[in-house]
């Protein structure tokens, strides 16, 4: 699974996002920003991990640098609509989505933050 | 017992006056099996506290100078976040009290607005709320609006029906006009440049001192008004940033208008997918005023510093 997406840059402050897998487990790494123009494919990104069968999936955050409201509802959303005991593990989210997962979703068990 | 939405004012002009508004009030409800919620400057909720004796530990006790600092807040955060996690067809009792002496000018109108928008947030619900005002304290003009933002007054121990009561014309007179300052930080943005907005407001505001969580909501709120322009209020706008007082104010103006007068102030549902960024600028800004109309709408945050 790989989903590569740049959105032409035409001022130089158009939003990017790269998602990739991760080689050392199951799920990926995102690098850039979830915002408006990049929305899409965080949400492909996150369907394609709900639709793998297993039961942990990890998101390596550590390069976002923001995610806005609606990204974290997208994840949420994701989260939500695995079967009972599966979880997505939140690696060094950015501090924009902790926030926002503080302040809407505070009990979601599964989402998992880890800071490592 | 009424099935529709109860919402007086209780002009009181000392401490007998408020304990003897307020006291029976939350007795009764409890005595009747009704949640009840008191959200009251923290003076005066010291007052209920010890009014209330051993039964205060039944009651749901919040200091609104926190709790509801952005009137704003008030609705989603404070008095639907309470009554809707109540048991479905329970009457709810709640004394909120918003306004108090040391509301500055540029709060007030929000809170006028506020005020006037619970009767249209809480229409046909089994509530009951209540709203103290300190009648030596607060301006004849505070009163007025309270006449007319509440069906029914409360004045020397006596409930009567308010004549002046218009609550859609408050929440249009306090629709004023929020001028371009001058001098400030200014950002013309569209869809190519909602990031370059987003750093252009946090850089500026981490230069006047905002820091840490603060500052990331600042973010979050500049990320959520400016995305609103580009989505529903004409695809572009200006973002403008400035320090006044104690405060970085945020500042997005566009060519949309916000017709729904409850935006931002209902609850989420968990389940809801998305809808939320309007709610998230009023739960974490110290203050948001709006004006909106035909020549377009204009969102300011302020974020103490």
């Amino acid at each position: 699974m790989t989903i590569q997406y740049r959105v032409p840059s035409g001022s130089g402050g158009a939003a990017e996002l790269t998602v990739a897998p991760l080689a050392e487990r199951f799920g990926v790494r995102a690098v850039g920003e979830v915002g408006l123009a990049t929305r899409g494919i965080w949400e492909r990104a996150l369907e394609e991990v709900v639709r793998d069968g297993r039961a942990v999936c990890h998101l390596e955050l550590a390069a976002v640098t923001f995610v806005d409201v609606a990204g974290a509802g997208v994840l949420v959303d994701a989260a939500r609509r695995l079967p009972a005991g599966r979880r997505i593990v939140v690696h060094r989210p950015p501090p924009a989505l902790c926030r926002t997962l503080e302040l809407f979703w505070p009990d979601l068990s599964a989402i998992e933050v880890a800071m490592s | 017992m009424s099935a529709s939405f109860v919402h007086p004012a209780l002009f009181y002009a000392d401490e007998h006056e408020y304990l003897d508004g307020t006291v029976p009030f939350i007795r009764e409800g409890l005595a009747a099996g009704e949640p009840v919620a008191v959200a009251v400057p923290g003076k005066n909720l010291a007052l209920i506290r010890d009014g209330l004796g051993d039964i205060a530990d039944a009651v749901r006790l919040l200091d609104m100078r926190e709790a509801g600092r952005n009137p704003g807040r008030i609705i989603p955060g404070v008095l639907r976040a309470f009554a809707d996690a109540q048991p479905a067809g329970r009457r709810v009792r709640i004394i909120g009290e918003p306004i108090w002496a040391g509301r500055t000018p540029t709060e007030y109108p929000a809170c006028a607005q506020h005020e006037a928008l619970i009767n249209a947030a809480f229409a046909g619900r089994r509530v009951t709320i209540l709203c103290p005002y300190d009648v030596r304290a607060l301006d004849e003009e505070v009163l007025t609006d309270a006449r007319a933002t509440h069906p029914t007054v409360i004045s020397s121990g006596r409930e009567q029906g308010s004549s002046a009561y218009d609550w859609e014309g408050v929440v249009s007179r306090y629709n004023e006009p929020l001028p371009v300052v001058p001098d400030a930080l200014s950002f013309a943005f569209a869809a190519d440049s909602l990031p370059t907005a987003r750093h252009t407001a946090t850089r500026e505001a981490a230069r006047f001192g905002l820091a840490g969580t603060r500052l990331e909501d600042l973010a979050l709120v500049t990320a959520e008004l400016t995305t609103n322009s580009v989505v529903h209020g004409g695809g572009s706008g200006e973002l403008r940033v400035w320090a006044e007082d104690g405060y970085v104010v945020c500042e997005v103006r566009d060519t949309g208008r916000l017709a729904d007068p409850l935006a931002g102030r209902r609850p989420a549902a968990r389940d809801q997918r998305g809808g939320r960024g309007l709610l998230l600028v009023n739960l974490v800004a110290d203050l948001v005023r709006v004006h909106t109309g035909e020549e377009g709408t204009t969102i300011r945050c302020w974020f103490a510093r």
